[in-house]
């Protein structure tokens, strides 16, 4: 047998080493002892990640390699020495080889306790988890007074205590046997065939089918017709690839499909389960990866972009388009970034195309009370545009006085909107709105990138014009195909087919800087190599900071609070990680302070559709007391208030007859909701209100209460402008419902071609920004729809300039 | 009073440190709370000469003239960290200012447990004879979900947390208070104010 013998201190002098050079003299005829020094092991730090230097992965392989590790400790303090202690943190933190090794400990002290409570510690250390040694019981070998137990040729003295240390090296070997043989994948066998099982996916359970020869599993199908398209696609590759190249459920959860990816291994550990076999043998089989020496690769490129959203792949494409390199590095393991998560439609005013569609009621009284709007409200800078607005509208309202009319749209109407929108003021008395000739740019080029995107292949739903949630106007171009995903599928494909490479799972650690000027970055891949990327500009197009919630709190100027435990609509990769990017180089920032919620998300996990979502004219929010707290009918940034000053958590009351109006769910989704305790069912609303925790008679009045004002058609509490049912026709649901993150508007400071400006308003040589990670256009609040045509519009600026700029740079 | 609180780990972003500096401020009326940090100071390494390095010395020089210490601890793999070990090591091996100190032990974990374990071991290794400090009994302060506890201005958020705190400090003050009642310093005498781990065996 082969053991690692570790010498438990740095001192020069140690009795614990004797002790082991003892060890690999006498036992030399029965296995082989290396013995390993803590000498040149640096002090474990958590913030200083040394894993990769050569002594700790020297440590990591010959322990993985050893069929068993011997740790000779002395005591110090009562306990085992720091050095010690050192390592054994290194071995634990991000690499685990001690985990299922056969551990013996030994010790030797100058007193007669032989370090006998070090080796306590030392035993309840290395069955912590992150250590998960198996360490032999019984036969504790403590030497005491060791100073006077070896003679002069390092031998131990006394023939007791050299039986007693054969005795328990025997035991010893046999028990690393035994270990061992815990340790090694038992051969399993299925009883083959095709087992049904579900997988839980982002929205719900997934039908899988799991085929099982007698010793493989061959195949794994999972039906994701109801899922996300985007969001876990990569899950739903690359797990079942995973499992059956390595015949083991001992694979890595995918970083932003965490659900999803345990969902699958769990669906198939239940099938193996159900063939007759143990699926914990299966999780035991770890695909052995080898510790990589860490590598350097250099790239030169001519532009690198971060971020492979809609922003970040439309801005390669155009520098591909262009006849030039582009390089997307993308943290996350998929591309589409928010953008998949994204309802569809983009605002985009093309009057020409509208105007096929009959204006709606209530549409031209909209137009008409713009035109009232007093002009001091309007800022200085747009009232000219508000002018000329003014008279199209006028032109248009008589054209049309005798006539339903078609409708109306203009390039200035979008940018009123826009602008108007986005005004806001936060808690400080702030008022914000959106920067003139970021807006100009944006509502002058968005129907270009419709254009544009027309022309690399993206199609779109010509037969209707859709108003997307919150976008105050019908002019959303609405793609065909899977919403969000259908712009990321077009770009992606022609980002590659143009030649251009997307690195996944390659996060942008920082930028190069030369001479003050930006040119390229370092990153690192999935196998924790470095990735040095040269280039003549960097576009960050990493998105914005939803996700972050200490980077929202920080700078939140506008909700009177967010909570620790908010969740997101977002991509869980919304980390602001391009703006941290940008200001490491001196960028400025605008508008940090203010963020878009989506008031009725999942409490758990900030999903809109889950529960019953209702249109809200049949919504009906009761706080945690059981009462009404806002007009449900008002706006999102009304009800995430309220929400707020309710405690944040509340209830959507709804009945059968409602359950019929709710979005995207299915009676076996809600059944399931209601088994698991995330929606709440019952026959009476007395029911209802005790499992929700609230009075049962609050709870009852509110809704009778709220069933008169249907009645009536006016809400004298809150004053809701739309009703549609009542809520009177058992069973009765509450939906748990909290305000979620949504969008953050703030962002690096630009100017019109996407650069990226300094505190003097300066641009930073060769650093761009588009889309979310930028601020000023959205201001205060985001238009439905407008985040698609900011992305895809400054995408193509940011190229245009990133390509532009470098050529004049050439030329001079 | 005067105490001093060791930060028990060379992480950059620690909520030990986050729940020293909140007990800094919040007790500030009761006591002067000094903050060390141990990232710098050099891993243990039996130094020849016994000699302190200057960086351990300060530090020591600190707790000797301090009525009373508090450790806020992590806990790593079930025990203390190493870095916070060694740091006891120095002290143990060169200057030992920790004899019949006053001790309290907090400790701050992200899981719920909060470091329950480190701080059984940290009592173990502060009562050894190398370093006989006076770790107050009875009293544990465990802070489990750490990393929610406190908000941005790093005030601690569960309320009940807070109360124990409180309860817990006053009878560390009271400790401190008692054990400088029983311990006149005459009673104590050390042999030696460097200590070996031969020392033990007699041998010197």
């Amino acid at each position: 047998m082969k053991f690692v013998g570790i010498v438990g201190t740095n001192a020069r002098h140690s009795y614990n080493r004797m002790l082991l050079e003892f060890m690999q003299r006498h036992f030399a005829d029965q296995a082989e002892i290396e013995i390993l020094e803590l000498t040149d092991v640096p002090m474990f730090d958590e913030s200083n990640d040394q894993t990769d230097s050569d002594v700790i992965q020297q440590f990591a392989t010959k322990i993985e390699a050893a069929d068993g590790v011997i740790i000779a400790s002395p005591e110090h303090n009562h306990s085992i020495p720091s050095a010690l202690k050192s390592i054994i943190e290194w071995l634990s933190f991000k690499i685990h080889p001690f985990d299922g090794q056969a551990v013996m400990i030994v010790g030797a002290s100058y007193s007669v306790q032989g370090s006998s409570r070090a080796q306590l510690h030392l035993r309840q250390v290395l069955d912590a988890p992150g250590v998960n040694a198996s360490v032999m019981p019984g036969s504790e070998f403590l030497l005491g007074r060791a100073q006077t137990a070896f003679d002069d040729q390092g031998n131990l003295k006394v023939q007791g205590t050299i039986d007693f240390l054969d005795s328990c090296f025997a035991k010893f070997q046999k028990f690393a046997e035994i270990v061992a043989e815990m340790n090694a994948p038992e051969a399993l066998s299925f009883n083959p065939g095709t087992y049904e099982v579900t997988a839980t996916g982002h929205n719900g359970e997934l039908p899988m089918r799991v085929t099982l020869s007698a010793d493989r599993i061959e195949d794994i199908e999972i039906d994701t017709s109801s899922e996300t398209k985007g969001i876990a696609d990569v899950a739903f590759e690359r797990i079942p690839k995973e499992i059956i190249d390595g015949q083991t459920l001992a694979v890595d959860a995918i970083s932003g499909a965490s659900i999803t990816s345990h969902g699958v291994i769990d669906g198939v550990a239940r099938a193996v389960k159900e063939a007759g076999a143990n699926p914990d043998e299966l999780k035991k089989r770890r695909a052995t990866k080898a510790v990589a020496k860490p590598k350097v690769t250099e790239v030169t490129t001519d532009v690198v972009v971060v971020g492979a959203g809609g922003a970040g792949l439309t801005a390669a494409a155009k520098v591909l388009q262009a006849g030039h390199q582009a390089l997307v590095l993308e943290k996350f393991p998929a591309v589409g970034g928010n953008t998949v998560r994204a309802g569809g439609p983009m605002n985009a005013a093309d009057p020409d195309w509208q105007r096929q569609f009959a204006a709606l009621p209530g549409e031209k009284r909209s137009l008409q009370e713009l035109t009232e709007l007093d002009e001091a409200q309007i800022a200085p800078e747009y009232r000219a545009d508000f002018r000329t607005l003014k008279q199209q509208i006028k032109t248009y309202l008589a054209d049309n006085a005798d006539q339903t009319g078609t409708l109306f749209d203009s390039t200035l109407l979008h940018r009123i909107q826009t602008y108007l929108g986005g005004k806001r003021t936060d808690l400080n008395g702030q008022q914000i709105y959106g920067q003139y000739d970021l807006v100009k740019e944006l509502t002058d080029n968005a129907l270009d990138s419709v254009k544009w995107l027309k022309s690399i292949g993206v199609k779109f739903d010509e037969t209707q014009v859709t108003m997307p949630v919150g976008a105050i106007w019908r002019r959303g171009h609405k793609p065909m195909g899977d919403l969000g995903f259908a712009y990321i599928q077009t770009l992606k494909d022609f980002v590659e087919k143009q030649g251009g490479t997307i690195m996944t799972e390659t996060p942008v650690q920082k930028l190069l800087v030369t001479d003050g000027q930006v040119r390229g970055v370092v990153a690192t891949n999935a196998d924790h190599e470095q990735v040095i990327v040269h280039a003549d500009a960097v576009i960050l197009a990493s998105g914005g900071f939803a996700a972050n919630t200490k980077m929202l709190q920080k700078y939140n100027t506008y909700w009177t609070a967010i909570d620790d435990d908010v969740k997101t609509t977002n991509s869980p990769a919304m980390t602001g990680d391009g703006i941290r990017l940008g200001t490491s180089v001196g960028a400025d920032l605008v508008g940090m302070g203010f963020s878009q919620m989506m008031p009725v998300s999942d409490p758990n996990t900030g999903e809109l559709f889950t529960g019953l979502q209702v249109p809200p004219a049949n919504f009906v929010m009761v706080n945690q007391q059981g009462k009404r707290f806002v007009n449900e009918y008002g706006s999102r940034d009304e009800l995430t208030q309220a929400a707020i000053d309710n405690g944040s958590l509340f209830y959507l009351i709804a009945d059968e007859a409602i359950k019929k109006t709710a979005y995207n769910t299915s009676q076996a989704k809600i059944d399931q909701q209601v088994a698991d305790g995330t929606l709440f069912r019952a026959n009476t609303l007395a029911e209802l209100a005790e499992q929700i925790k609230v009075d049962p008679d609050v709870l009852t009045k509110t809704i009778s209460d709220y069933n008169h004002y249907v009645d009536a058609g006016s809400d004298p509490e809150f004053h809701k402008t739309a009703f549609d049912l009542k809520v009177e026709v058992a069973p009765f649901y509450a939906t748990p419902r909290k305000p979620a993150t949504h969008h953050t508007m703030g962002g690096l400071k630009i100017d019109t071609g996407a650069h990226v400006l300094d505190h003097q308003g300066q641009p930073i040589d060769g650093l761009y920004a588009a889309g979310e990670v930028a601020g000023g256009i959205h201001a205060g609040n985001r238009l439905g729809g407008n985040s698609l045509s900011d992305i895809f519009t400054f995408g193509r600026i940011a190229a245009a300039n990133a390509l532009a700029d470098h050529e004049t740079a050439v030329t001079e | 009073m005067k105490f001093v609180g060791i930060v028990g780990t060379n992480a950059t972003q620690s909520t030990n440190r986050q729940l020293l500096q909140y007990m800094q401020r919040h007790f500030e009326q009761q006591a002067t709370i000094e903050i060390c940090e141990i990232k710098d100071l050099p891993a243990f390494n039996e130094p020849d000469d016994r000699a302190a390095p200057s960086t351990v010395q300060q530090l020591s020089d600190k707790i000797n003239v301090a009525d009373g210490v508090i450790f806020a601890t992590p806990e790593y793999d079930h025990s203390i960290p190493a870095v916070l070990k060694s740091a006891i090591e120095w002290l143990s091996y060169t200057t030992r200012p920790l004899i019949n100190k006053p001790v309290m032990i907090v400790g701050a974990s992200n899981g719920s447990l909060g470091t329950s374990r480190a701080q059984a071991h940290l009592r173990q290794i502060l009562e050894a004879p190398e370093l006989k400090a006076l770790v107050m009994p009875n009293v544990e302060y465990l802070l489990g979900r750490s990393l929610q506890a406190f908000d941005d201005q790093g005030n601690l958020t569960y309320p009940d947390k807070v109360q124990e705190l409180d309860n817990a400090f006053d009878e560390f003050v009271d400790f401190v208070d008692l054990t400088t009642k029983i311990m006149p310093s005459s009673q104590f005498f050390e042999k030696s104010k460097q200590f070996s781990w031969k020392q033990v065996t007699g041998e010197e």
